[in-house]
């Protein structure tokens, strides 16, 4: 196993407490970026605690089952689980200590902290502290939100990835964030049908791939519209939604009913930096890190010297920020603490902050946000169907560079937005896809090679968004092979239906292939017969009943 | 509101009992609790919770103004929507406390372990 | 003088609205009409809200009503819910049992 020492509810041995006990750092949540700056001081000598009021380290990581984004340095297209495991084991070799079911009820000035661990209460001193405690969810108030039945999205991913219990059978998605829309395609994962997707802004989100892999098999998008009300007695039964204007008021004549028993709610994070604002940390409200945050300069320190902030608690990102934010933030505490010098830290945080930087570019990046994007950096007109409804529209998915044609099997890359992500590059053998040095870059095949069809690429690719189309196989059918990861997996010969990119029923399919590797973790590659007018509209098997 | 609960596995129709990703999902041994004095099993150490909802309850609790459900809304222990009174113990989160095996987990009715008619 | 304590400005009469049923803090079921009337009344800050109505006091100590509660206040006194103090931080930060309070200063015997 690994070495990393957990005390759960460990109380101060009486000998070493004289006043109270002493720690060159303290990390307040061990979570990826808690973890992370743990790993990276202790490394250097520091004498480190974490605290974490959980049961389990890890943070929001191991409820991540999708491939993450990103270039081979942020881990991208391994499954946030696995970066967290890979990620305890790191401490444990480290020496981290982590005291899990401990709660930071409070934290001072001069860097005292109080924890409640079981039914005590300890004070321990820290010459250093890194706060990592994360984000909450937000909220929205609408008729019938206290039903049972209605939870929030992080609430569905803790009872499925966590526990393995469906949150129910039938669920309505509230928020198109990345959030609402990975949560809505991990319910069709455990086993939910997911009725619909509701926003009230009038474009997505999230990652276009994101919302594309759940739009194509056939769960309808509603932006622009909201929950009117939640219906059921003691429990969800129904939901009703309707359109609203530009000024979020509901248009009458609207309204939708859906028979759903869940209602999951996907509104946005808030930072929970509570801690630091008692402690007397220079607060800002900034939208553009999605609430209440520390005022932080380049080293993640706040205006307490000596006190630090790293991860989604200093501004909401993602996972991969959070883990290079709290490498950071160790490697400052270290130098603050005099345990290394100022070179060691320059030489330390260089490729980091080269990685942190590669992460927060693209239509995505913090500084883009509330920006109205039109075209991609190539110049390539955004997809408005992409953005509007989930799914890139028929005549528009040819403009793409990883859109192209020629006789045999040859990959297609539905990906369209700038994101900082390249795993399909280097999945390709054949050297067919072409990222580049900038990694937001829009993948492109250069159809004079040749495709080895060992789909590498189909697999790797976290956005699904990589199909393997031979658009005419001279007997008047196409085979098309797109990523699966749902069970049942159908057999080879099944016969059903080819769904478009909308979820909508296209043509008739049958299953000529299957292939499982562990080269593709846990991607089924799905090859579908269909006849050749729909090569490049059949995304999507459904089996017949 | 009455919830018929015959015990058998086949009840539990709410657990995930293979994953396309995350495949068998391990659990410890099945144990016996008692749920509103009916006789009913889960796997020991999961949150009481996860054992509840895998057989389809709802109600964890009506709240003390105006009797209103509440059931599971955060399931990281921190809005207290599914408190209930476990072996005689109040406003405990369930969707953080492990199951152990003999625990009697009660609908709580407001803040405190009486029912309504008591308060 | 901040603008946001000045009493004397008017900010209108409390006018229902629809929607004034909706709970917002889940722990004590206030609604979004007391909150509303709570402004009205003089409590123009944060903290004045919570001690008045005990919005935020209850189980779960406003971990999930309290950006809710700030953008009713907020809308109600016209000012951006930025411009707002949140509810002041103190100990504890979660809900704690007067007893595990109790057992702060006594000598852990192991």
């Amino acid at each position: 196993m690994y070495y990393l020492r957990y005390m759960a509810g460990a109380k101060v041995p009486l000998s070493e407490r004289n006043d109270m006990k002493r720690y060159d750092l303290i990390v307040v949540g061990a979570g990826p970026s808690g973890l992370s700056a743990a790993i990276e001081a202790s490394k250097r000598g520091v004498k480190t605690i974490v605290f974490d009021e959980n049961a389990r380290p890890g943070g929001q990581l191991f409820k991540q089952i999708h491939k993450f984004f990103g270039s081979k340095e942020h881990k991208a297209k391994i499954r946030g689980f696995v970066i967290g495991q890979q990620l305890l084991d790191e401490a444990g070799k480290a020496g981290v200590e982590v005291v899990l079911n401990a709660t930071v009820i409070g934290l001072y000035q001069d860097k005292e902290i109080v924890v409640k661990t079981g039914d005590t209460v300890h004070h321990y001193k820290g010459d250093s502290i890194i706060i990592a405690t994360g984000a909450s969810e937000n909220m929205v108030t609408f008729d019938g939100w206290t039903l049972p039945g209605v939870i929030g999205a992080g609430a569905a991913q803790t009872l499925m990835n966590l526990h393995g219990i469906k949150p129910g059978k039938r669920v309505l998605m509230l928020g198109s964030g990345n959030v609402g829309l990975v949560v809505s395609f991990q319910l069709m994962q455990a086993g939910c049908e997911v009725a619909a997707l509701v926003d009230a802004a009038p474009e997505i989100g999230g990652y276009g791939v994101h919302a594309a892999k759940v739009a194509r098999t056939g769960v309808p998008f509603y932006l622009s519209h909201t929950i009117v009300k939640a219906e059921g007695t003691d429990h969800v039964t129904g939901v009703t939604i309707a359109a609203v204007d530009d000024h979020f008021r509901f248009i009458p004549g609207t309204e939708k009913h859906f028979d759903v028993d869940t209602i999951c709610v996907a509104v946005g994070l808030s930072p929970m930096s509570q801690l630091l604002k008692m402690a007397g940390c220079r607060m800002s409200d900034d939208p553009k890190r999605s609430g209440q945050v520390p005022i932080i300069d380049g080293h993640g320190e706040t205006s307490i010297p000596g006190l630090f902030a790293a991860g989604d608690v200093s501004g909401i990102e993602e996972a991969s920020s959070a883990m290079i934010e709290g490498r950071q933030a160790g490697i400052y505490a270290a130098e603050f603490l005099g345990f290394i010098s100022k070179t060691e830290m320059d030489n330390g945080e260089e490729k980091l902050d080269a990685a942190l930087d590669g992460l927060r570019q693209g239509m995505f990046a913090p500084k883009n946000r509330g920006k109205n994007i039109e075209k991609t950096e190539e110049g390539i007109d955004i997809s408005r169907n992409l953005l509007c409804r989930g799914f890139i529209g028929d005549d528009e998915i040819e403009r793409f560079p990883g859109v192209t044609h020629k006789a045999g099997v040859h990959p297609v890359i539905e990906c369209t937005q700038n994101i900082p992500c390249n795993p399909c590059q280097d999945a390709c053998a054949m050297h067919c896809i072409m990222v580049g040095k900038v990694i937001t870059a829009l993948p492109a095949v250069d159809p004079s090679l040749k495709c080895a069809d060992c789909g590498m690429c189909v697999a790797s690719c976290s956005g699904q968004a990589i199909f393997l189309v031979n658009e005419d196989c001279g007997d008047g059918t196409a085979t098309v092979t797109l990523p699966y990861e749902f069970l049942p997996v159908p057999d080879e010969g099944t016969r059903g239906r080819a769904l478009g990119r909308n979820g909508q029923e296209v043509c008739d399919a049958e299953v000529v292939k299957i292939r499982t590797s562990p080269a593709y973790d846990h991607t089924t590659l799905l090859t579908m017969s269909v006849p050749k007018e729909f090569a490049m509209k059949a995304r999507f098997f459904k089996a017949n009943a | 509101m009455e919830q018929e609960l015959i015990w058998d596995l086949e009840q539990e129709k709410q657990r995930i009992m293979v994953h396309p990703i995350l495949g068998r999902i391990e659990k410890g041994r099945r144990v016996k609790f008692t749920y509103d004095g009916r006789e009913v099993e889960g796997y020991e150490g999961e949150p009481i919770a996860a054992s509840l909802k895998a057989q389809g309850v709802m109600i964890h609790r009506y709240t003390a103004k105006k009797h209103s459900p509440r059931g599971i809304f955060c399931a990281i222990g921190r809005c207290t929507d599914c408190v209930m009174v476990v072996d005689g113990e109040p406003n405990i989160r369930t969707c953080i406390t492990p199951l152990r095996e003999g625990m009697t987990v009660q609908t709580q009715y407001g803040v405190s372990a009486e029912p309504f008619e008591n308060q | 003088m901040n603008t946001l304590s000045d009493r004397s400005r008017d900010i209108g009469e409390f006018v229902s609205q629809p929607g004034d049923e909706m709970i917002i803090c889940r722990c004590e079921e206030i609604t979004k009409g007391e909150i509303r009337r709570a402004v009205h009344e003089g409590m123009f800050t944060m903290t004045e809200i919570r001690r008045y109505l005990r919005a935020g006091m209850g189980l779960c100590q406003g971990q999930t009503c309290s950006k809710l509660v700030k953008g009713i206040v907020a809308r109600e006194l016209k000012v951006s819910p930025a411009d707002l103090e949140p509810a002041t931080s103190r100990v504890p930060m979660r809900p704690i049992e007067m007893k595990v309070f109790a057992n702060e200063n006594e000598d852990e015997d192991e």
